[in-house]
């Protein structure tokens, strides 16, 4: 079932993504699938969250550190101290969120620097279901495209080496009709069929 | 900003214990003062002012084209200036939009009203008066919309039109008194922790979530309305506004 | 086709054939830009109107940023050809910004801007063409396209005008019962809070009136609700 803004879906409350509450219960307030009692967004922005790992762009070099965009109206900041490596603008660079302040500007840690390849980005409210449960649906695309694929849950894919086309074929067919069922078994046809391209338009 | 939050926070604290700073109740204007001719200069004019609030309003009157779709009435026109002069927050430069809104909001209620009669301002084929009201806001201490009001209609009560002649407008001569058919002013509420006044300072309109103004013609007339600001207003309250909006009338029109 | 004031309102129908409390023809898009993050396009009478979210994002001037919630932006213009008459002025006259003005204040209440300090959120209502009731149909559109781009908001709004022919109360005037006519007033609701979030009056109107019209106006926001609900879920069907 698809929720939109106002919904009720609670008279108690209850704080959950993509609802919100006030003194007469709780409502959806983006466009969500229900899906027995989750509720998964459709579309939405990207907010820093501690623990996620999230693939930036370096944008400046500041005296502490390097300011990093993360696909997101906010971005990060990794200090000198915790990337000892020499970063360059534009470098693509995969990164763990290890604190978001009040008004949600994220540090990042753990830098690990992605060279060559192509980077992608999709709605980031997509990602889970590119992962799949137990990361199931992302190692199906790994074998049969030999693509060494990495992703950041800020809505940013890596890939490198194997079939990368396909790879990101698959990947915004994904996108495009992550709200239906039985897309596991489309994904796996998509990937065995010859031409990918003139499948997904 | 964070000074505004401040006080703010002491607005909320006195009207959530239903009182406010300067002691009055919540349906209570500060005291209101209206002087006309104050400019001699222009054809109309008067100084309004509500508490420390202060509006000079001034009426020009010229020569126009009349509009193609109408070529048989007048014209008006009304603008506003915050001028820097009135708060720190005011800055010089084109019309902001809060300048924008109060005239075009003084501009319709007298426009709806009909306190001004257009086919009046009618002198010849293409040739109509047009009556400009400027409102020059000096000192902003809160309910600009209700202060300009009085100052506008005030100003147009005194305005004195000057003769036409020979195709021109002799501005040294204003034989006849401008008529105006009706008294039009205007209560302005603001809802703050929930609760509805009138007349709010400054500081209170800090602290305001939404206004509502409603202008009126007669005692059971509106001719303009507007809502600003977030805050949403149920039919309910909006039905008691109205209510109280006729009521504070006559003590507006008694200052006119 | 010139309509006049006499015909307004002949024996109880309206120029175009409808009553009082009837709605003209409204239908919604959603999701119909490319670029911009949420788009909707209203056509609603004559009235097409196109809606596109921008944002949230880095807030220009940056001095302006709010470091508790996002700022809301609303540009509401209308284009050179959208009128049956004389050539418009391109970009926003006076009038255009106040309705700017008070279509921000509608969404600043429905965003939960909370959630993005430090952003603002764009919000551009083009007027392609206008046949009365555009600032209405604008905001309805414009929360249809903000729930398209995944902005939280606590519910869909609708705008609809009410105004007086023959002190009879009208809804969705056209733009002969908005020129010719004894009122208009534009109200925008949320029918989840029963609010009313915008409101302007013009004209003359007892007290009476203007409460008849809030609840025609509130009756026809359903059927309006209805119809954006379903655009939405279209673009998410199975298949």
């Amino acid at each position: 079932m698809i929720l939109l803004p106002g919904a009720k879906l609670d008279d108690s409350l209850k704080g959950m993504y993509g609802t919100y509450t006030d003194k007469s219960g709780t409502y959806a307030s983006t466009i969500s699938l229900l899906k027995q009692d989750r509720i998964v967004p459709l579309k939405g922005t990207y907010v820093p969250i501690v623990g996620d790992v999230v693939i930036g762009v370096v944008t400046d070099e500041k005296i502490f550190g390097y300011e990093v965009n993360l696909n997101s109206p906010y971005t990060g900041i990794v200090s000198n101290k915790v990337c000892r490596e020499q970063l360059y603008l534009g470098d693509v660079v995969s990164f763990k969120i290890i604190s978001v302040d009040e008004v949600k500007a994220a540090s990042l840690a753990e830098p690990r620097k992605l060279y060559g390849g192509e980077l992608i980005e999709v709605e980031s409210v997509k990602i889970p279901r590119i992962i799949g449960k137990n990361a199931s649906m992302l190692n199906t695309i790994r074998e049969k495209t030999k693509s060494d694929i990495f992703v950041g849950k800020n809505g940013r894919v890596y890939l490198k080496n194997g079939n990368t086309t396909l790879a990101i074929n698959t990947i915004n067919f994904i996108c495009k009709e992550s709200h239906t069922s039985g897309l596991t078994d489309r994904v796996i046809a998509l990937l065995n069929s010859e031409k990918p391209e003139e499948k997904i338009n | 900003m964070i000074i505004d939050e401040i006080k703010e926070a002491v607005s909320k604290d006195f009207i959530s214990k239903n009182t406010r700073q300067d002691g009055r109740n919540f349906l209570q204007y500060r005291d209101i003062t209206v002087t006309k001719n104050i400019i001699p200069n222009a054809e109309g004019s008067a100084l309004a002012q509500i508490g420390d609030t202060k509006v000079y309003a001034g009426v020009k009157i010229d020569l126009a084209t009349p509009y193609a779709d109408k070529p048989d009435e007048g014209i008006i026109v009304v603008n506003s200036e915050l001028s820097p002069i009135a708060h720190f927050k005011f800055e010089s430069g084109p019309p902001t939009e809060e300048s924008i809104e109060l005239a075009r909001v003084v501009d319709r209620g007298l426009r709806s009203s009909g306190a001004v009669d257009f086919k009046k301002l009618f002198l010849e084929e293409e040739k109509v008066l047009s009556v400009y009201v400027d409102l020059a806001v000096v000192d902003h201490s809160g309910d600009l919309i209700d202060c300009s009001y009085l100052a506008a209609m005030a100003a147009l009560k005194s305005t004195m039109v000057p003769k036409y002649e020979d195709g021109k407008l002799l501005h040294d001569e204003r034989p006849n008194k401008l008529e105006i058919l009706n008294d039009v002013v205007c209560t302005s509420f603001e809802k703050i922790s929930g609760k509805l006044l009138i007349d709010a300072t400054d500081d209170e309109e800090l602290a305001s979530s939404g206004r509502v103004s409603f202008a009126s013609c007669d005692d059971s007339h509106f001719c303009a309305g507007q809502k600003s600001g977030s805050a949403g207003f149920t039919v309910k309250e909006m039905d008691s506004m109205m209510d109280l909006a006729l009521e504070q009338r006559k003590l507006l029109v008694s200052k006119l | 086709m010139k309509i006049t004031k006499d015909q307004l309102l002949v024996n109880g129908k309206r120029n175009d054939g409808r009553s009082p409390d009837d709605l003209r023809s409204f239908k919604v898009t959603a999701g119909v830009l490319k670029k911009a993050k949420g788009s909707a396009m209203v056509e609603w009478g004559k009235n097409k109107v196109l809606v596109g979210i921008y944002g949230p994002g880095e807030v220009f001037p940056k001095h302006l940023t709010n470091y508790t919630k996002a700022l809301v932006n609303v540009r509401y213009s209308m284009a050179p050809f959208c009128g049956a008459e004389e050539h418009g002025r391109s970009g926003p006259n006076r009038r255009a910004i106040e309705i700017g003005k008070v279509a921000k204040h509608v969404f600043e209440n429905i965003i939960l801007t909370r959630d993005f300090p430090r952003t603002q959120i764009d919000i551009y209502i083009e007027i392609l063409q206008s046949d009365g009731g555009t600032r209405v149909a604008g905001i309805t559109a414009a929360s249809v396209a903000l729930a398209d781009a995944g902005i939280p908001c606590k519910d869909l709004v609708q705008g609809v005008s009410a105004g007086k022919v023959n002190d009879t109360v009208l809804v969705d005037l056209d733009k002969w019962e908005d020129n010719l006519g004894e009122g208009d007033c534009p109200v925008v609701v949320s029918l989840r809070s029963n609010e009313i979030l915008l409101f302007q009056l013009d004209e003359v109107w007892t007290k009476q009136q203007v409460l008849q019209g809030f609840e025609k106006i509130f009756n026809a926001a359903k059927v309006l609700r209805q119809v954006q609900e379903e655009s939405l879920k279209e673009n998410y069907k199975e298949g």
